[in-house]
């Protein structure tokens, strides 16, 4: 594996080993996982949620965003089970 | 890394997991969104009812069902 790991000597791109390579994609792939499910989350809670939006945020609407949250989280690990688990 | 790095059996380890990943999390990130609209029709309370979650649950299986229907369907008309 460190074949590749020359570090970033001499001229030319910096050259990166093939773990330091996977660590970044990995990364970089948990940040896009984790920005389409607020994408999608926030869409869901807005329709569940803001029926009609006010000059600002009421009390009854954050707590129903809260548990709007909790459920699609908990709604994604019912439906990984429901597909994941033999049945 | 240079392109020899691409022929790495490692690298292609990796790569095919994390495709299979991708394809999982999107499966369910769909399923998860289209049940929601199915079987969530009130306000989120504190708990899911259980037939809101045995509704999830059977949505999702019900989903897949389906996609094999359709797809003995289509390989039929070809």
């Amino acid at each position: 594996m460190d074949s590749f790991s020359t570090g970033s000597s001499g001229t030319g791109s910096p050259q990166i080993s093939t773990d330091e390579f996977m660590d970044q994609m990995k990364a970089q792939l948990a940040q896009a996982y984790a920005q389409e499910f607020l994408e999608t989350v926030r869409g869901k809670c807005f329709e569940k949620c803001i029926s009609k939006p006010g000059t600002s945020l009421s009390g009854s609407e954050s707590s129903c965003i809260s548990r709007c949250v909790d459920r699609y989280i908990e709604a994604t690990g019912i439906v990984g089970r429901a597909l994941f688990t033999s049945r | 890394m240079d392109a020899s790095a691409l022929n790495s059996p490692d690298l292609q380890r990796f790569l095919n997991q994390e495709k299979e990943k991708a394809m999982v999390n999107e499966m369910v990130a769909k399923l998860t969104s289209v049940c929601w609209d199915k079987c969530i029709t009130s306000t989120p309370g504190n708990k899911f009812s259980s037939s809101e979650s045995a509704c999830l649950s059977n949505c999702a299986q019900r989903y897949m069902d389906l996609t094999l229907i359709i797809m003995k369907r289509v390989q039929s008309m070809q």
